[in-house]
């Protein structure tokens, strides 16, 4: 008799299941493609230290290039690199990760060359900072934009020296 | 003629591997011997050979249902030894969570015990009410399982409009309140097959030193939350779930009313969130040497951690033990005189969770 109430009251009431349009939103901290800025990248190295499973590894041409090489198969989406990146370079993206079609596939891999450039003071070749970060930390002119991290470091300490010592005595020291 | 007969390790009541041999007389079982290990993976040496930040990703994946018990046990051993006090805010989000998890978990165990006992229209019925708490943890962390909330020294995500939850929980509870509750406790196909099946008496309780809600159906009223508050647990105030009977329906009763509890729990955390960071360290964590042992509730009861550090860059030691290691060898107890096709869902009504167990 039970059964009965049941089964005719749902015959009246519309289906439960949810149609595949019925999702629930994308929350913002969702976590899914990864994508990397290789303009922004500094090959700090932070990602791969943070990165448990190892989906995150260097490779460099001396002199030429390093390479930021990242396998979504030994990825877990833990968001770990996207939050430690110092300079959001890393971001998890909204869309769902690629699935794998073939063990060869594209997009399972992703792989970003950041070149070396010259010094344009000493000619050494060094990671570019990209813009954003050298205003952060050093906030330098635009001369020393191309400097490699040793020549900036000496053109900010100079700098500083010749704020807090006169120039006379700074000549006596030398 | 009595006979022996292996069952598993692939099952028809879980997913995971484990062995049990029975040895049975007709269709009685006489006796019966579990096997487990046949997912390990070493999770406990891989813990020492990855920095502090990596090894809280790889220990959530002791398990794939209580993820979240074990990153922030973990993280509760490495802020123990370090010295760190966990924001307020914190330690309510964390405790969100990890209700939160207790109620997906007991809701999947509800669902699997339901298919076990063949009921499928119950098992649909827990499984629509399951997404909602499913929906509202990848709304809070971005994910449905591993939700990576932990960190050492506090939580990653915080819970920014935290009175959006509230109407999940409100239809959560109707649901356990009008479908699931009543269905396991008035409905006579789930009655008769869950009533007086799979007896540990309180003593046998003792003996075989089960935990979670296997001993609190038993009457042993043990529960970390109770017996040692941690996080917010002793400012929300906590009752445990105790039944003396013991048996297969006794361990459904205790985690219905537990999810009860739980909603309360979770409403009353989002409806108390303190203001305040949600970490109290900024980035990565140095731990001094020291060592560290920290008991939490996980779904399935006490999950016990020890961790060693040398002052290094990663773990000295990370020892778990899992609630499953210890209720999984009670089911040798609770098979005995048992008719052989009650085995499937005496083993579930342990929650067996070989993930962890294996580890
Ligand atoms: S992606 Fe970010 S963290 Fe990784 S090397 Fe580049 S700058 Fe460093
Ligand atoms: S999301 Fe996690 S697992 Fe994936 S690359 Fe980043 S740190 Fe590694």
């Amino acid at each position: 008799m039970a059964m009965l109430k049941t089964i005719l009251g749902n015959l009246l009431r519309p289906p439960r299941t949810r149609d595949p349009a019925d999702m629930p939103e994308v929350p913002p901290v969702y976590r899914g493609a990864l994508a990397h800025d290789a303009a922004r990248c500094t090959a700090c190295g932070t990602c791969a230290f943070v990165c448990a499973p190892k989906a995150i590894t260097f490779t460099q041409e001396p002199g030429v290039s390093v390479s930021w090489h990242f396998f979504i198969g030994q990825c877990s989406f833990c968001g770990l690199c996207a939050q430690n990146c110092p300079t959001r370079a890393i971001s998890l993206q909204a869309d769902a990760p690629g699935a794998t079609n073939s063990a060869a596939g594209d997009g399972l891999r992703l792989e970003s060359v950041i070149r070396l450039q010259p010094c344009t003071r000493c000619g050494a070749a060094h990671v570019p900072l990209p813009d954003a970060t050298i205003e952060a930390l050093w906030g330098v002119e635009e001369a020393e934009r191309g400097y490699c991290p040793e020549c900036r470091r000496r053109a900010a300490s100079e700098k500083l020296r010749a704020a807090f010592v006169p120039a006379e005595e700074a000549h006596h020291d030398r | 003629m009595p006979y022996s007969f292996p069952l598993g390790p692939y099952h028809p009541a879980l997913e995971e591997p484990f062995k049990v041999k029975v040895q049975c007389r007709g269709e009685v079982i006489d006796s019966a011997t579990v096997e487990v290990g046949f997912s390990f993976r070493g999770i406990e040496l891989l813990a020492q050979k990855r920095n502090w930040v990596e090894v809280i990703t790889l220990i959530e994946r002791v398990c794939g249902i209580c993820s979240n018990t074990h990153a922030m046990t973990f993280c509760m051993a490495a802020e123990t030894i370090a010295g760190i006090e966990v924001p307020k805010r914190a330690a309510h989000i964390r405790t969100i969570i990890a209700e939160l998890e207790r109620l997906h978990s007991h809701l999947l165990w509800a669902g699997v015990g339901a298919e076990d006992i063949g009921f499928h229209s119950l098992f649909m019925e827990v499984f629509t009410l399951r997404e909602l708490v499913m929906d509202t943890l990848e709304a809070i962390s971005g994910n449905r399982v591993n939700y990576g909330m932990n960190c050492i020294g506090g939580v990653h995500r915080d819970i920014p409009d935290p009175k959006r939850h509230l109407p999940a929980l409100d239809t959560l509870s109707k649901g356990l309140a009008e479908i699931v509750i009543p269905t396991f406790t008035e409905n006579p196909t789930a009655l008769t097959r869950t009533r007086g099946v799979g007896r540990l008496t309180r003593e046998q309780a003792v003996e075989w030193a089960v935990v979670g809600p296997v001993a609190r159906a038993s009457g042993l009223d043990i529960d970390v939350r109770k017996d040692q508050p941690y996080l917010s647990y002793a400012d929300l105030g906590f009752e445990s779930v105790v039944r003396p009977e013991g048996d297969v329906l006794a361990r459904v009763v205790v985690r219905a009313l537990e999810m009860v509890e739980s909603i309360r729990l979770i409403r009353e955390a989002l409806l108390s969130l303190p203001a305040g960071p949600l970490r109290a360290t900024q980035g990565v964590p140095e731990i001094p040497s020291g060592e560290a042992t920290i008991r939490t509730e996980a779904p399935r009861g006490e999950a016990f951690y020890y961790v060693a550090s040398e002052g290094g860059a990663t773990p000295a030691r990370v020892k778990i033990r899992t609630p499953s290691f210890v209720n999984i060898p009670a089911i040798e107890a609770m098979v005995v005189g048992q008719p052989l096709a009650d085995l499937s869902i005496i083993q579930a009504s342990v929650d067996p969770c070989i993930s962890c167990t294996d580890r």
